[in-house]
């Protein structure tokens, strides 16, 4: 059989357009037999393991709740997905969410507030780690339930610390002490840092412990340009000039190759995702882990972040979706289940002080921490001000080309600008 | 940084597509037929452009004086976000990197993928094994390779300071350090891209004609002369080509720097893109990235036109 051109042409088109057709419509055959079961669409960005950890939870779920069948979908680039779906009536039931985001999301009027629900099955904000919920909270009102917390806390190489005769630091004269201890350097170069430097965005922390405050309560300027900014870039200079770190020291080292996992560090501030890391790539590796070490004046503090559960305004089920959210995170043996399978401080503090936590060496100083750990300021102005004024000015100080009042000085100045110009809304 | 190889070789000088003065050539009853079927070839091709080219720029153009979140509807802002545009130092910033990166990128882009066609153009076997292996970066994934490529470069354990050292140079921090960060990101964007601008020297060198080196050769001219007389004016066009699209690619440099340096240290590779990017979907403010992207459209365009008038310029008449 021969085809001419236009022939053949007509024959791909129409069985393109079958396929696309086909492709698109919704595919509803699989509902017809079971009768009024729910259907639930659960979005997040975890594939591989995460995606079999929330795959554990939908089907203890399903199988405790006859009429609802929660699906979890992987959307790779799920905020973008999301945007375009919210415009288009395609939401999700269910969303897994970075809780930060809540603070640039929730004022567009795209997420479901939870109060009502909560009032009415008697869930209080109590069961959850306070500062999660006022991240995910908008104007005085709760956008979504946490689901994980974490803090950031001091990593430390048992090994290197019992070579140089130090303990793990309590205080920042400690660590300034143990960091420079800790530090090896061979004809100049330096070989071991004492404590890693790389995250700049760290400086909040230090900040607190001191004592400041990085933003005015209403967020509308900053505020680290202050005595209390000054003794932390005085510590990182010590640390500095001491030989402690050289910026580009970690660069394109992650993994396998991390820098504190191979003993290239002996000191990290780092969260507990990273527990299972450096369980699976360092081998050789001793650690250990302790809360951050007190400021000058005795000031305790860290970094919370974590995710959170939320429904989407645009949802199609909202009932459904609000009993898979509370059976989640507000049920105390469910928030332990997944907290247990994916290795995650859960958001319920009763699920959190479980003995498979607190009664672990690793678990238990980020839960001491998780005690005072404060979310980043929410308003939407404050992490462009971190990116684009902060990081950019530390890292100057940090390489050398900048002081830290000069440091200080300019991202105040372009801080107090990218505030201004990023909380409009 | 993909770009079509189709018009590339074979484009002609201005001069010689242009229609001669006088007496308009009328046209035969097959060039018509073939006009017809051109129009028809095309126009699949165009329909896509008109679509998701032409389109998208008149929206983002729309979109530059309005207000909009994506999320709710978008409110008219009149010139705000060009005004706002002036006042970002930031931008300015990502402006001056870009340049910066283009002053480094293009001359060598250039000088390398042209050395390199010179070299492997000669017919000796196994020549096709070395086009091969220049052009496999070309296909690689931009991620990867720079994900690689920041190990790699790593101040203290990565290979290249290792081999720099065994030479007794001390390496630098590469990307850990501001003055050398642009570098190293032209470095792994040369690396990923003079495969394809190879190829594309290679095709123009099979168009010089053979006789002009064989007059060359006559008159004694050595390889130096050979090439400043002969292979370099007759790649005019190709080089022109090869400029034009480095050029409009670098502008719109943004895997590596989001890969390898996330801006810094100190936005000293901060890039244009990224910062469109971070504005309109980290922080939803997508009229506001419109009139960036708008910005650096008619910045590319301006760039390019200037390309186009150097290089008319030097049309030997």
């Amino acid at each position: 059989m021969r085809w001419t051109l236009p022939g053949r042409l007509a024959v791909t088109t129409v069985a393109l357009l079958t396929v696309v057709s086909t492709g698109c419509a919704p595919s509803d055959d699989d509902s017809s037999g079971s009768g009024d079961v729910v259907k639930l669409t659960f979005w997040g960005d975890w594939s591989g393991e995460g995606e079999q950890q929330f795959r554990t939870m939908t089907d203890a779920f399903n199988k405790t709740h006859p009429g609802i069948r929660v699906e979890y979908v992987v959307q790779e680039d799920m905020l973008t997905k999301f945007l375009t779906a919210s415009t288009s009536g395609q939401a999700p039931d269910v969303m897994f969410w970075d809780r930060w985001r809540t603070a640039t999301y929730a004022p567009k009027n795209v997420l479901e507030p939870l109060d009502e629900r909560m009032k009415k099955d008697g869930i209080e904000r109590e069961r959850f780690y306070g500062e999660a919920v006022r991240e995910l909270s908008h104007d005085g009102k709760v956008y979504g339930l946490p689901l994980t917390v974490d803090a950031r806390a001091l990593f430390y190489n048992r090994t290197h610390l019992k070579e140089a005769g130090v303990e793990p630091p309590r205080t920042w004269a400690e660590l300034e002490k143990a960091a420079i201890k800790l530090t090896r350097r061979e004809g100049g170069k330096l070989i071991r840092a004492g404590l890693s430097m790389d995250d700049v965005g760290l400086f909040s922390m230090y900040l607190h412990q001191a004592g400041g405050q990085m933003v005015t309560d209403d967020c509308s300027r900053t505020t680290f340009n202050s005595p209390q900014g000054t003794q932390a870039l005085d510590l990182w200079g010590r640390m500095v000039r001491g030989g402690v770190y050289q910026t580009g020291f970690e660069t394109g080292l992650g993994e396998g190759t991390d820098a504190f996992a191979t003993g290239k560090v002996s000191m990290i501030f780092t969260g507990p995702w990273n527990i299972t890391t450096y369980k699976k790539y360092g081998k050789d590796l001793d650690f250990g882990i302790v809360p951050p070490p007190a400021g000058p004046q005795g000031g305790k503090a860290s970094l919370m972040g974590g995710f959170g559960l939320v429904i989407p305004r645009a949802a199609k089920q909202k009932d459904a979706a609000w009993e898979f959210v509370k059976w989640w995170t507000a049920e105390r043996a469910n928030a332990l289940k997944w907290a247990k399978a994916s290795l995650n401080i859960p958001g319920n503090v009763e699920a959190a002080t479980d003995p498979f936590f607190t009664g672990d060496p690793f678990w238990k100083p980020i839960l001491d921490t998780l005690e005072y750990a404060k979310v980043r300021p929410a308003c939407a102005g404050y992490p462009p001000m971190e990116d684009e004024a902060l990081i950019p000015n530390l890292q100057l100080f940090l390489g050398g080309k900048a002081t830290a009042q000069q440091a200080l000085a300019k991202s105040q100045e372009q801080g107090d600008r990218v505030l201004a110009q990023n909380n409009l809304g | 940084m993909t770009r079509t190889l189709a018009t590339g070789p074979d484009i002609r000088g201005p001069a010689a597509g242009r229609p001669r003065h006088g007496r308009r050539p009328e046209r035969s009853a097959p060039g018509r037929h073939q006009a017809r079927a051109g129009r028809a070839f095309t126009a699949p091709a165009m329909a896509l452009f008109l679509v998701f080219t032409v389109l998208p720029v008149a929206g983002a153009f729309g979109l530059s004086f309005t207000t909009y979140d994506v999320l709710t509807p978008p409110s008219w802002a009149g010139l705000a976000n060009y005004g706002r545009l002036l006042e970002d130092e930031t931008f300015f910033t990502t402006l001056k990197n870009i340049l910066y990166y283009c002053a480094m990128f293009v001359p060598a882009m250039i000088a390398i993928s042209l050395a390199l066609a010179l070299a492997l153009s000669r017919r000796l076997p196994g020549m096709a094994i070395f086009r091969t292996v220049y052009f496999i970066p070309v296909v690689t994934s931009p991620v990867a390779a720079a994900t690689v490529w920041a190990w790699m470069l790593n101040s203290h354990y990565g290979p290249i300071n290792e081999v720099l050292g065994y030479f007794g140079i001390p390496g630098p921090a590469w990307v850990g350090d501001g003055s050398t960060a642009m570098m190293s990101i032209v470095i792994v964007t040369l690396w990923q891209g003079v495969g394809s601008n190879m190829l594309i020297y290679l095709a123009g060198l099979q168009n010089v004609p053979a006789h002009l080196y064989e007059a060359a050769a006559l008159d004694g001219a050595g390889r130096w002369r050979t090439f400043l007389h002969i292979t370099w004016p007759s790649l005019r066009t190709t080089t022109f080509f090869v400029t034009t699209l480095s050029l409009i690619g670098a502008f719109q440099l943004f895997d590596q720097a989001y890969v390898m340096t996330k801006g810094g240290p100190g936005n000293t590779t901060l890039t244009p893109v990224y910062q469109i990017y971070e504005t309109g979907f980290n922080r939803l403010q997508m009229g506001y990235a419109s009139a960036q992207a708008f910005t650096l459209f008619v910045i590319i365009v301006a760039v390019t036109v200037i390309n186009m008038r150097v290089n008319r310029d030097q049309v030997p008449e």
